[in-house]
């Protein structure tokens, strides 16, 4: 039950209240949150910058994958006297890699974000495979090297993999991308 | 503006101004300021006991709310969400300066011997100033409680402390209020 104290606050409770804060909070704290969002400007340019780079980066993979299959004829034969099993994982990854890229691109440029690490792996990656192809056509038969370079497939697919659960995860997904993803996985 | 206490749970805002505030739109920021300022502003003062730091805590919740909008849910109650913020900068205010919350022993307040309530009159100025003048954390247990309707339990919760020992302090300040307010009585 309250007491005598505790009942006249209740009585009195608004009489407590005195006028608000002087206009310069307002004033400092409007310059603040302006200040805020320019640095948030500058934030967003830097981070479309990285957007557009990975774009770029997935272009390029995706122009490379495109080079690649033009040409399989070329290196159909010369891969199939090698090994045909080789041509037939890469007929098959690659295919997947190219499904994969193709959602990837449908998403717009600003709705992409990929972190640094995962930035850092697709270019890694590229380097592998292009040493890996070097390595293979000047010693077509070696063993260590096929199964190197199936292995940068299956490490490619998981990373477009990764970047998919990514957008996924962190952006509305277009309607059909997503059932194409679904259906992908 | 002068604050209604009272009223703050029923401050209307119009609907889509916490949505566009969660755009980032600062005009819309301002009318969610506006709404809210002077009461919380009252909190800080009651809270920290000078002007400057009060507005200088109103100031940095404020910059906390403006950050953090985007996370409230749709449902949550505005004012109550933004008067939680308020008074956790208050408490970190009050910790940057020294002010500890600890453990008291919990041992029955009496009141003190001759202090007929009924004798003395209670003044809004009298009772302000009375507070005024309480220990740091005898001021914020009772502010908290009194004016900002937190119970013990969650008192307890903000200042890291147990709930008797918000009890105990509670029953202090009372007491205390009571003494000086007496003591202005007599004086008068």
């Amino acid at each position: 039950m309250p007491d005598n104290f505790e009942s006249f606050i209740q009585q009195h409770r608004d009489e407590f209240e005195g006028p608000g804060p002087s206009p310069r909070v307002w004033a400092a704290l409007e310059k603040d949150l302006t200040e805020q969002r320019q640095g948030r400007v500058v934030q967003l340019l830097r981070k479309n910058w990285f957007k557009a780079a990975v774009i770029a980066v997935l272009m390029i993979n995706a122009a490379a994958i495109f080079y690649f299959t033009g040409h399989k004829r070329h290196q159909q034969q010369e891969l199939s006297a090698i090994s045909p099993d080789l041509q037939e994982a890469r007929a098959y990854y690659t295919t997947r890699i190219n499904a994969k890229l193709q959602l990837i691109d449908a998403y717009p440029a600003n709705e992409l974000g990929l972190d640094s690490a995962a930035r850092q792996e697709l270019q890694l990656r590229n380097d592998t495979y292009k040493a890996l192809e070097k390595e293979l056509k000047n010693n077509p038969g070696n063993e260590r090297i096929r199964a190197a370079l199936i292995r940068y497939y299956q490490l490619k697919l998981d990373l477009l993999d990764k970047i998919l659960e990514e957008l996924q995860d962190r952006h509305a997904v277009p309607g059909h991308t997503k059932k194409q993803y679904e259906v992908e996985i | 503006m002068k604050a209604s206490a009272t009223n703050l749970n029923q401050t209307q805002i119009a609907e889509n101004v916490i949505d566009r505030c969660k755009k980032g739109d600062v005009r819309a920021f301002h009318e969610l300021y506006n709404a809210y300022s002077a009461a919380m502003y009252n909190i800080c003062l009651r809270m920290t006991n000078n002007v400057s730091d009060a507005e200088d805590t109103l100031q940095e919740a404020f910059i906390q709310v403006h950050k953090h909008i985007g996370k409230l849910e749709r449902d949550a109650s505005i004012s109550a969400w933004i008067k939680r913020i308020v008074v956790n900068h208050c408490l970190n205010t009050l910790r940057k300066k020294k002010v500890y919350f600890e453990e008291v022993e919990e041992v029955e307040v009496m009141a003190e011997d001759g202090i007929d309530e009924a004798q003395f009159s209670w003044t809004v100025a009298a009772v302000k100033s009375a507070i005024h003048g309480l220990p740091h954390g005898y001021r914020t247990v009772l502010n908290l409680y009194l004016f900002e309707s937190y119970s013990h339990r969650e008192i307890a919760e903000m200042l890291g402390i147990t709930e008797s020992t918000v009890k105990t302090q509670y029953m202090r300040a009372k007491e205390k209020v009571r003494q000086i307010v007496k003591q202005q009585n007599v004086t008068r």
